[in-house]
């Protein structure tokens, strides 16, 4: 167990642990990098620039690609996936593939993460180290919270908030307070292993976008923070 | 990354500068200005490309070292690009080594590559081959392989090492037919193409040959005693002397070795070597003092003789003497034929060489450069003079593996 380093004295330091990676994926075919990721219950989605592509977890066999621009996050509601592209947020069908709807993002660009949790969608503001929640249809920004580091991905799970972070070639995969934004809880990936996308299958795994590694890693989520 | 810079990317990536450049275009952030920088360099704006990548060099943070090393190696390559020599070659370095210490092998190896040609370029040619040696091109993207031999090969043609230089040819071209870059490929071609213009000529009693280089590094290499204009030396083999400092002994030389194996009259030795036509008791003096020491740098390939009338060339062991001329007569093609040997030069030390005045060869110099086949670096008394590269050192093809993609 790694110990962290001492932050401000007001605030309990949060628990700081080595990531387990339990199983690689990719790199996939004709793509050099994963940007976002998503499940959609069974598959878990990769955007990996021009094409999202969706692979069986248990064969890693990839079943279906969505020829459709994704540069960043990717999100699913139960119904449609919502694609970060250059400055805006499409809105997908799955069946098709087809944009439905398009709102701009609330960083112009500069988003990164993309998930989908409790009738809002929460969007990675990278070098600005923020996270908001906004209007999945107006895009209006409905809260913000505030991170110390570069934030990539973002996904809720049983009620906790993660986001990863990816500062020069370190990165972490972090539980935040939704209100302060304190960090609880830290999983550091080792060097060289970066996340730019981050997704919860909703049980026991998260998958993390590898950025130009090409790669989709799952990680295990972690005991203690589930009890 | 964020999804414009990812865009943006993704959009040069695919050779769509303008189309990179408009996506980052109202950005400042670090690696949207590297983006920029770099889309710039595509579009030829150098100095705006330069500026752009040294701001993103500036704003990247504590953390990002590996994305600050990356600007500074795009930006040694732009500065190169538009031949600004000036740059610390200790940031150079010290980007190559966080490369390395980041696993960016084909990184660390540009950056190691930029400096090596930077050194090829200002005429400091051990230390280019002193950076170069250590280099290991194996399992590297095609691009960068094929300039680490293109380099190489400069570095074996400027010391008349013609077998390694079209070994390193090679396999430039076949790295280059990997790389599938034209502009790589016919800078190959190039190269292959001064190996095979004529580099000198060798002069006979009665008539001339036009040489390659190759048949030059033979001659070198051979046994015969080997006067050659075009280096300013004399020499059998191993034993070189190179007489550019000492303009009068390679007169005497050169006079003694055309007239081989005849002897050459005391008038005509004085009337070469002493710019005159009016011998005097004097001259006649300094020509005996100037013979012994010819004499004495030669002893071991030739003697030199007394005649009745003047001296001659003597080569022991019955060696053959060659005469090695530039290839066309004049004071340009000297000047060319001298600056071969990759080296910087200086105008006074080009005008010791050729014996004429600084004025004569500046003036030779001037033209020279306005016809591009000579370049200048530095200003007033630090002004050196080089033979252009071989190889035409392409830049902007090499610039995407520099990318601060995370």
């Amino acid at each position: 167990m790694n110990s962290t380093t001492a932050s401000k004295k007001d605030k309990p330091e949060p628990v700081s642990r080595t990531a387990e990676i339990v199983r690689e994926y990719g790199p996939f075919a004709g793509a050099t990098s994963v940007a976002g990721v998503t499940h959609d219950g069974q598959r878990v989605w990769a955007a990996t620039g021009a094409q999202l592509v969706a692979f069986d977890p248990a064969s890693g066999e990839t079943t279906r690609t969505l020829d459709c621009t994704c540069d960043a996050g990717t999100a699913y509601d139960g119904t449609y996936f919502y694609q970060i592209a250059e400055a805006r947020i499409d809105k997908i069908d799955p069946a098709s593939g087809k944009v439905l709807a398009s709102i701009p993002t609330p960083g112009h660009g500069s988003d990164s993460g993309l998930t989908w949790a409790e009738g809002s969608l929460w969007i990675g503001q990278y070098r600005d180290r923020k996270i908001l929640q906004i209007d999945p249809v107006s895009g209006a920004v409905l809260r913000t919270i505030e991170s110390n580091r570069f934030v990539t991905g973002v996904t809720w799970v049983d009620g906790e908030l993660w986001h990863a972070t990816w500062e020069g070639d370190e990165s972490e995969l972090r539980r935040v307070d939704p209100d302060s934004g304190a960090v609880l809880e830290r999983l550091e990936m080792p060097r060289g292993a970066n996340v730019s996308g981050l997704e919860s299958d909703g049980a026991e795994l998260f998958y993390c976008g590898g950025g130009g590694s090409g790669k989709v890693r799952a990680v295990r989520r972690p005991r203690a923070a589930r009890a | 990354m964020d999804s414009l810079i990812a865009a943006s990317a993704r959009a040069l990536a695919a050779g769509d500068a303008l189309g990179a450049l408009k996506r980052v275009a109202l950005r400042d952030d670090p690696p949207a200005l590297a983006l920029r920088g770099i889309a710039m360099a595509q579009l030829g704006e150098h100095p705006r490309a330069r500026e752009l990548l040294r701001r993103a060099a500036r704003g990247f943070g504590a953390h990002e070292e590996l994305a600050r090393a990356r600007c500074v190696v795009a930006e040694a390559e732009v500065a190169m690009a538009m031949r600004d020599l000036g740059g610390s070659p200790r940031a150079l370095a010290a980007a190559a080594a966080t490369l390395d210490a980041h696993a960016d092998r084909a990184n660390a190896l540009q950056a190691r590559l930029i400096a090596a040609r930077q050194l090829l370029l200002l005429g400091r040619l051990e230390a280019a081959r002193a950076a170069l040696a250590p280099l290991d091109v194996r399992d590297l993207p095609p691009a960068l392989a094929a300039v680490a031999e293109l380099t190489a090969m400069e570095l074996a043609l400027r010391s008349l090492r013609i077998g390694p230089a079209r070994a390193a040819l090679a396999r430039a071209q076949e790295a280059a037919e990997r790389a599938r870059v034209p502009a790589l490929s016919a800078e190959v071609a190039d190269a292959r193409a001064a190996l095979d213009r004529p580099a000198a000529r060798r002069l006979f009693p009665g008539g001339e040959e036009a040489l390659r280089l190759d048949e030059v590094a033979a001659l070198r290499a051979s046994d015969a005693l080997v006067v050659d204009a075009c280096r300013r030396g004399v020499g059998a083999g191993d034993a070189w002397r190179p007489l550019a400092r000492r303009p009068v002994l390679f007169a005497l030389a050169r006079a003694l070795a055309e007239a081989w194996p005849g002897d050459v009259d005391r008038e005509a030795l004085i009337a070469c070597a002493f710019n005159t036509r009016h011998p005097d008791e004097t001259l006649r003096a300094r020509l005996r003092v100037e013979i012994g020491r010819l004499r004495a740098l030669v002893a071991a390939q030739a003697g030199i003789e007394a005649t009745a009338r003047g001296f001659a060339l003597r080569p022991r062991d019955a060696r053959e003497v060659v005469v090695l001329a530039p290839p066309i007569d004049g004071e340009q093609a000297s000047l060319v034929a001298l600056l071969s040997d990759g080296a910087a030069w200086s105008t006074s030390a080009l005008a010791l060489a050729l014996d004429a005045s600084q004025r004569t060869v500046q003036r030779a110099l001037a033209e020279l450069e306005a016809e591009g086949r000579v370049r200048a670096i530095g200003r007033a008394r630090a002004q050196r003079w080089l033979a252009p590269p071989l190889a035409g050192f392409t830049t902007i093809l090499l610039l995407p593996a520099a990318l601060p993609i995370e």
